[in-house]
């Protein structure tokens, strides 16, 4: 068997036997009404699918999602590059952010809620600041841990404070910052879904909300199982775009010698 | 070797370009006559911290380099050499004294100035290939494009690594990483060529590979060479003068004047009665209590 089919096929194997123990649940009844079959669930997928509405929401929480993720890759580079930069800022801040970091942002929901009101603009706000601190805390570790040879080397040779900062300590802090990336999408993906479900942001999680409120489980698990794939799609992207982007760095080398 | 007293010599070469004049020096006036030593140190000292923190690294040196020369500096590891090449290349600024080239104090990162470090896979960067690394610091130099190709051309074959300018760095061996180093310095054509501890993380046989070419680069370019190191035997193979360094703060304990014969070899060279009298002189001063 081929080196690599072997652990897909091994996967593939996962997933029909998860899907199998949930069919013999369901069908033992083990949750009552609240599990439907696997059989139905896909049945009623298939229906979802053909919705326009679906569309709607699909688009409204892929674009929520890569919106906000964009902004605060944005904010979170340049705010990261500034505390990293100047030791003082640096250590002003630190306990700050430390503070801020474990926050959920669930726990400012209903602020965001009574301020923007259930609106795609809540939702795009909750995301950012779900996703923004960690990439800021990534870039920071990443500036400040540039390696001194580089900066002496560059400093050596007659290059200014801005091109030693575009041409050796970002570069060096890409690794940081493709990780802080990597987290944060499938983290904006979440956090998208729960401005919908609970703070009554546009998006799938809307969709979810109303199947659940309407006695519709077959609906809801589909969603559910579009919201998993969405989540796989999310994750392979940015690893794709962090390895293509770092194919460099020593965790993602192709070892010729 | 001029161990002068004399605070400041200060008369610029007049054999300088004048596109090596740059802002990194402070200009000085002028008082001809006497001939200036390409790099001048004279009474450098160099203290980290104040106070009762203050931890004095470099306590006095006084050397020259003359134009075209190779200089070794060796002593006992944790000696300072390190600072010194530091505070030379206009990265860390000196406690007091001074270091000049061709009578111009340095202040700033020297722009006739290279240097190589011991951590080559440190110092080049491994996001770009080896003729990226090589094009690095020259950008900030607005060459013409055909200008900046013609020297990392010739600085490639220099060091024999031509058919590698498309792999990255971490893609080639140590040896060939720190020629990768080299001939970074080589395209930025530098007057004075500084090296830290160059060759000490490479094996024993690429060692003397890449000995031999910092020969040969003093040779095909006329280039002024500083080499730190803590192998003797490097030194006095490498050297026209080496420089004993006692410790600690540093301070010179002698420079000897090496004076074997030219082309070196490996081989000859190293088997000469001369070579072993040389070391054994060297040596004797750093095992010797100071």
């Amino acid at each position: 068997m081929n080196q690599s089919t072997k652990p897909m096929l091994l996967s593939a194997a996962g997933v029909a036997a998860a899907l199998l123990v949930w069919q013999l649940m369901a069908v033992g009844k083990v949750a009552g009404e609240a599990l439907p079959p696997v059989t139905t669930v896909f049945a009623a997928l298939f229906t979802t699918l053909g919705t326009g509405a679906f569309w709607s929401s699909l688009g409204a929480t892929v674009g929520i999602s890569l919106l906000a993720l964009a902004l605060s890759a944005v904010a979170g580079v340049v705010l990261g590059i500034l505390i990293g930069s100047f030791d003082p800022v640096r250590y002003a801040t630190l306990a700050v952010l430390e503070f801020l970091k474990p926050v959920p942002p669930i726990v400012i929901l209903p602020l965001a809620v009574l301020v923007f009101g259930p609106t795609q603009e809540m939702s795009l706000f909750l995301v950012a600041f779900g996703c923004l601190l960690p990439i800021v805390m990534q870039t920071v570790d990443g500036v400040h841990g540039t390696d001194p040879v580089a900066r002496d080397t560059a400093r050596s040779y007659g290059l200014k404070s801005p091109e030693i900062l575009f041409r050796v300590v970002l570069p060096s802090a890409m690794p940081y910052i493709g990780t802080a990336m990597r987290v944060a999408a499938p983290a904006a993906l979440v956090i998208t879904v729960v401005a919908g479900l609970l703070g009554g942001g546009p998006g799938l999680g809307q969709s979810i909300y109303q199947a659940q409120s309407g006695g519709d489980y077959a609906s809801l698990y589909a969603l559910v199982i579009v919201l998993g794939v969405l989540g796989l799609i999310f994750q392979g992207a940015t690893r794709a775009a962090e390895r293509r982007a770092l194919h460099w760095h020593q965790s993602f080398r192709e070892v010729v010698h | 070797m001029q161990t002068t007293n004399a605070p400041d010599a200060s008369v610029p070469d007049k054999n300088v370009p004048p596109q090596s004049r740059k802002k990194a020096m402070a200009q000085q006036p002028d008082s001809p006559e006497q001939s200036v030593p390409r790099l001048n140190v004279v009474h450098l000292a160099k203290t980290y911290g104040s106070g009762e923190n203050a931890k004095t690294v470099i306590e006095d040196l006084t050397f020259s380099v003359e134009a075209g020369e190779v200089v070794c500096i060796v002593g006992p590891s944790g000696v300072g050499k390190t600072t010194l090449l530091k505070c030379l290349a206009g990265l860390h600024p000196v406690s007091s004294g001074s270091a000049a080239i061709d009578g111009r104090t340095i202040s700033g990162p020297p722009p006739e100035m290279a240097l190589v470090f011991q951590d080559y896979n440190r110092s080049l960067m491994p996001w770009l290939t080896v003729r990226k690394n090589l094009v690095l610091p020259l950008r900030h130099m607005r060459l013409p494009a055909a200008e900046v190709k013609e020297r990392c051309d010739s600085a490639l074959e220099a060091v024999g690594l031509t058919h590698a300018e498309h792999q990255y760095p971490w893609q080639l061996s140590g040896g060939m990483q720190q020629r990768v180093a080299i001939a970074r310095a080589l395209a930025y054509r530098p007057e004075i060529l500084i090296m830290d501890e160059p060759f000490a993380s490479v094996d024993a046989q690429t060692r003397f590979d890449l000995e031999d070419l910092c020969l040969k680069i003093r040779r095909d370019f006329n280039m002024t060479i500083l080499v730190v190191t803590h192998d003797i035997d490097e030194a006095v193979y490498l050297a026209d003068r080496v420089v004993v360094l006692g410790s600690k703060p540093a301070r010179v304990l002698k420079v000897i004047d090496i004076d074997l014969p030219a082309p070196r070899d490996q081989i000859t060279t190293r088997s000469l009665p001369d070579f072993a009298h040389q070391r054994t002189d060297v040596l004797s001063l750093i095992k010797r209590p100071a």
